[in-house]
């Protein structure tokens, strides 16, 4: 029963690096939060704080209305699985999973059945007398999640857990652990790099990006409706498309110049644009959501292009268009064919895509919802 | 326990490794050759330094005059050897004991503490560790005298006063080396175990303490061979007998008879050579560090 609640925390080292700055998060009961960010980003120093490893330089931390900031890792009651696991070396795994309710010293016999419990959920059972460097990667992983649920943490903390496993393995794992912690119902905040794992396992994901969170929501609102360019850049794969346009007002409604090309400005949007006064935009549309057709018609709705390239991904293509100069990728089924240099329409679905302002790189709905 | 065994990877082929053991074994003739001669000349009537096997005459007579305490086959003063031994022991300990505590926790806070001037300290260290001890004796002999009256030179206290000069001596070098011990624990482990719910005190003694025995183990061997090798500041300071002095005195003494001190020289090297194989044991093990690469 634990919300985990950061308030303006903010961690400046002492060599003066910013590790992370104004983080602002709520994880809620039994909540599964990904903090998906690129290489120093501050994911693992977020990890940290809430671990009470480091303490921050200015901010609060709260496990629901309980004021931890200054507690020691000890007294907080979580399980930590580090990014390089960290497991004790001179430990077998029986007694590496064992330590934290030796610790507690609970009776032997007590940490046996426990040990064997989180061992055989996790099925590590067979390893218990090795040593961690007689393990495969997968399986110290294991052991290391092991020992952070054996104590019953109110928080689990993982950071990039699936890491160093192959390609195959970190799918199958992925989805074990999201069940086990929906099965546990423990408050989980699981730091990763990859998109493709936040999208997957989680309720919410958090963007972090130079020690500042960018966008908190569902997988789906933040692949959806990315905050900023960076945001929709991110998450996907292909990524976002991004084209600069210029805004021109027409007697029917607002237009978008791609290249010399009209594209309407979705409706939605219309007010929004004009409320920001904006001259040029950014569009942002992602590859799955745009059509590639052969032939173009003047609606307002295309733009026209010549093919650059074409991956072929096994399921589906995705195809490379030049739209005077910018590079742009489209999904199309496999039943398209199409050749290099042929002239093509790309339609971006107009419902689907997003507006940026190209000064803050902020999605218009978040300027708009910052102003007001 | 933990050596993740290098056996299983072939490093060199066969023949390369013959050459090597080769180059090594002509290097060590002189060595072998030298402590050969001394051991077997211990068990002999006549030294057989000369290479002539005709000296060659067992007997086991220099190591029971040597357990009796004499220093010459007729006649010459009759010493406790064990008392000799004992006093060898207490050097040998203490100087070990001293440079293992203060080595390991200078070490532990050279690695982890980021301290001002560590680097700068760590340089010192190394300085020091190149003076050569023999030429700090009369600078400590004036800092004893200064420090405490001369007239508690006596007994007692010059143990005291042998063990802390000669493990001085030696801690700058074993704070180096537990400090790379202490440079291979990952932080995240000894964050794990605080995590975990450890207190400072339980991670370094179930964590740290065990993931650094090799290198305990090593400084505790080298502080115990510097105590039980030590000459200069034994003969300096102390004022009893160690194995050293007195097998140094015996040599030059007019009645000295030279396989009876050959015995001793053997008795002498005894805990250098079970601690070379031991050692051998505990410093070549790799601990892995339970962390991936
Ligand atoms: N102990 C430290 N002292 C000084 N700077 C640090 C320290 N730890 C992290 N940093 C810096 O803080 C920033 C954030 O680091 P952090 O480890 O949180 O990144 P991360 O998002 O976990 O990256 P990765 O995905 O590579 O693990 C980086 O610029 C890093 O260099
Ligand atoms: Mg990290």
């Amino acid at each position: 029963m634990v919300v985990v609640r950061l308030v303006n925390v903010t961690k400046i080292f002492k060599t003066g690096v910013v590790g992370v700055k104004d983080i602002n998060l709520t994880v809620n009961h039994k909540e599964f939060m990904a903090l998906l960010g690129p290489s120093g980003s501050g994911k693992s120093t977020t990890l940290y704080l809430i671990a009470g490893i480091y303490k921050p330089s200015s901010g609060k931390i709260f496990f629901d209305d309980r004021d931890v900031t200054n507690l020691p890792p000890k007294d907080r009651n979580i399980g930590l699985v580090f990014q390089n696991w960290a497991l004790y070396p001179h430990m077998r795994v029986y007694d590496n999973i064992a330590f934290p309710l030796r610790i507690k010293k609970l009776p032997e016999n007590e940490i046996r059945k426990k040990v064997l419990e989180t061992a055989k959920m996790l099925r590590i059972d067979k390893f218990l007398n090795r040593y961690p460097w007689q393990l495969s990667g997968g399986q110290q992983q294991r052991v290391a999640i092991a020992r952070a649920l054996v104590k019953e943490p109110d928080v689990l903390l993982l950071d990039e857990p699936l890491s160093n496993l192959d390609a195959q393995l970190r799918i199958s794992v992925r989805a074990e652990l999201k069940r086990l912690q929906k099965r546990l119902g423990i408050t989980t905040i699981y730091v990763t790099h990859d998109q493709a794992e936040a999208l997957a396992m989680a309720d919410r994901i958090a963007v972090i990006n130079n020690g500042r969170i960018i966008q908190i929501g569902t997988p789906e609102q933040v692949y959806s409706k990315p905050a900023t360019i960076f945001v929709g850049g991110f998450l996907g794969n292909p990524p976002m498309n991004f084209v600069e346009a210029e805004i021109t007002e027409e007697k029917q409604g607002l237009y978008m110049l791609l290249s010399g090309q009209k594209l309407t400005v979705p409706k939605h949007y219309e007010p929004l644009v004009r409320k920001a006064g904006l001259r040029k935009v950014v569009v942002g549309f992602r590859p799955e959501d745009t059509a590639v057709i052969p032939e173009c018609r003047e609606t307002g709705e295309c733009i026209k292009g010549r093919v650059y390239a074409v991956e072929p991904m096994g399921r589906e293509y995705i195809v490379v268009v030049d739209l005077g100069g910018d590079l742009v990728k489209a999904i199309v089924p496999r039943s398209l064919v199409l050749i290099e240099d042929q002239e093509v329409c790309v339609c971006p679905s107009l419902e689907k895509l997003v507006l940026f302002d190209p000064k803050t790189e902020k999605s218009l709905e978040t300027l708009y919802a910052e102003k007001t | 326990m933990m050596s993740a065994g290098l056996r299983d990877i072939e490093l060199r082929s066969r023949r390369t490794e013959l050459l090597l053991v080769a180059t090594v074994l002509i290097f060590s003739i002189p060595l072998i050759l030298g402590y050969g001669l001394l051991i077997l000349s211990s068990f002999s009537k006549e030294m057989v330094t000369n290479l002539n096997p005709h000296d060659f005459i067992p007997t086991l007579r220099n190591w029971i005059l040597f357990f009796e305490g004499r220093t010459a086959v007729f006649g010459g003063i009759r010493v406790n050897i064990w008392h000799i031994v004992l006093n060898t022991l207490i050097v040998a300990l203490g100087v070990s004991f001293l440079v293992t505590l203060v080595g390991s926790m200078t070490g532990y806070a050279v690695s982890r503490l980021k301290f001002s001037g560590r680097k700068r300290f760590m340089a010192l260290l190394m300085l020091l560790h190149a003076f050569p001890g023999s030429v700090m004796v009369v600078g400590i002999y004036f800092l004893y005298l200064m420090f405490l009256p001369s007239y508690q030179l006596v007994r007692f206290y010059s143990f005291f006063f042998v063990i802390v000069a000669r493990a001085s001596l030696e801690i700058p070098m074993a704070t180096w080396l537990m400090k790379g011990f202490f440079d291979m624990i990952p932080w995240e482990v000894e964050w794990a175990a605080l995590v975990d719910g450890a207190s400072r005190f339980k991670v370094w003694r179930k964590v740290i303490l065990p993931m650094v025995k090799p290198g305990v183990a090593a400084v505790m061997l080298f502080g115990f061979l510097a105590g039980w090798m030590d000459i200069i500041y034994v003969r300096t300071f102390l004022v009893d007998q160690t194995l050293a002095t007195w097998i140094e005195s015996n040599i030059n003494a007019e009645y000295s008879y030279l396989p009876l001190v050959a015995a001793a020289g053997t008795f002498y090297l005894l805990p250098t050579i079970i601690f070379f194989l031991l050692a051998q044991r505990l410093i070549f093990t790799i601990s892995a560090t339970g962390v991936k690469g």
